[in-house]
């Protein structure tokens, strides 16, 4: 049986359906791949950092151009006794290497003033952990140039 | 009269394409940072504990310099740890030069010095003192929030 041209039945139904790949389950995967990128890089840089500008001493160093010195320094050592470490600021010494040390800094900040340098020197065996927490005491005092020394044999 | 039928709804899905395009683009941002990251630090390395200090959020002109420790079989005695740059040991006595040179190359170069809390000062002073020979004068010690 043939329809008359014309008529309804000869017409072309219109494409409905959406033609290619279905983006849906990639979009999820892919999103999920973001999301951990990103909170692994947020819990990876769980580190700080305690800057320096000054890392020699003036004339402990031959050949070595470094910063011009404030006339006013306050020299730290650093020694061990036993175990742990001992900080000898003069006649000034302490096995607390936080709270004393800090306070002791802090007054002495506030005698000198901004144009004082401190010098740093721990002894050979000293642990690089001693040292950095020494360190951080400083910079947490305020004093903007620390410098370290090189330890005698 | 002629009836109108109803037109047939158009297509109304989202393009995706330029999603898919920036997600694609921070995907391969986030690989590459990682796989640098990776090269630059080096495991084996327990960096020190420091209760102050702060973050760096300008991470370019870096330079980092892991100093990892080497166990020895006598008790008490350590022995010359291995300096690490870029995925790749540096000998001590190689170490200035190498700093020289990329001083040479980047005159704004900052040394992010990732040492392990074990080591003795001995060892960390010729590493500092090559940093002045070489003319670095920003250095960041690398410490763990406690």
């Amino acid at each position: 049986m043939s329809s008359a041209p014309g008529s309804k039945r000869n017409k072309l139904v219109p494409m409905a359906a959406h033609v290619g790949p279905n983006m849906t389950p990639m979009v999820d995967v892919v999103m999920v791949i973001l999301i951990f990128f990103m909170l692994g890089s947020s819990f990876a840089s769980r580190n700080w950092y305690l800057t320096n500008n000054t890392p020699a001493i003036k004339g402990g160093l031959s050949n070595i151009k470094t910063h011009a010195m404030p006339a006013t320094r306050i020299d730290i050592r650093v020694q061990m006794r036993g175990t742990r470490a001992m900080v000898m600021i003069g006649v000034f010494q302490t096995e607390d290497l936080k709270g004393q040390l800090y306070r002791f800094l802090v007054k002495k900040k506030k005698l000198f003033g901004k144009k004082v340098k401190v010098i740093l020197t721990p002894d050979n065996n000293v642990p690089y952990q001693d040292v950095i927490t020494v360190y951080a005491n400083c910079v947490k005092a305020q004093y903007h140039q620390v410098a370290f020394g090189y330890p005698r044999e | 009269m002629k009836l109108q039928g109803i037109k047939p709804m158009q297509d109304m899905h989202i393009n995706v394409t330029p999603l898919i395009d920036i997600v694609m683009c921070l995907i391969i941002f986030f690989l590459l940072v990682g796989h640098i990251a990776k090269q630059a630090s080096i495991k084996g390395v327990k960096i020190p504990v420091a209760h102050n200090g702060k973050s760096i959020s300008n991470r370019s002109n870096e330079l980092i310099l892991n100093v990892v420790p080497r166990h020895s079989s006598i008790a008490g005695v350590q022995r010359r740890p291995r300096i690490w740059v870029w995925g790749q040991e540096v000998p001590q006595a190689n170490l200035g030069e190498m700093l020289r040179a990329f001083k040479r190359k980047n005159p704004n170069l900052r040394l992010v010095l990732r040492a392990d809390q074990s080591i003795h000062y001995r060892y960390i002073a010729p590493i500092l003192t090559d940093c002045a020979a070489a003319g670095i004068d920003s250095i960041h010690f690398m410490a763990r929030r406690p």
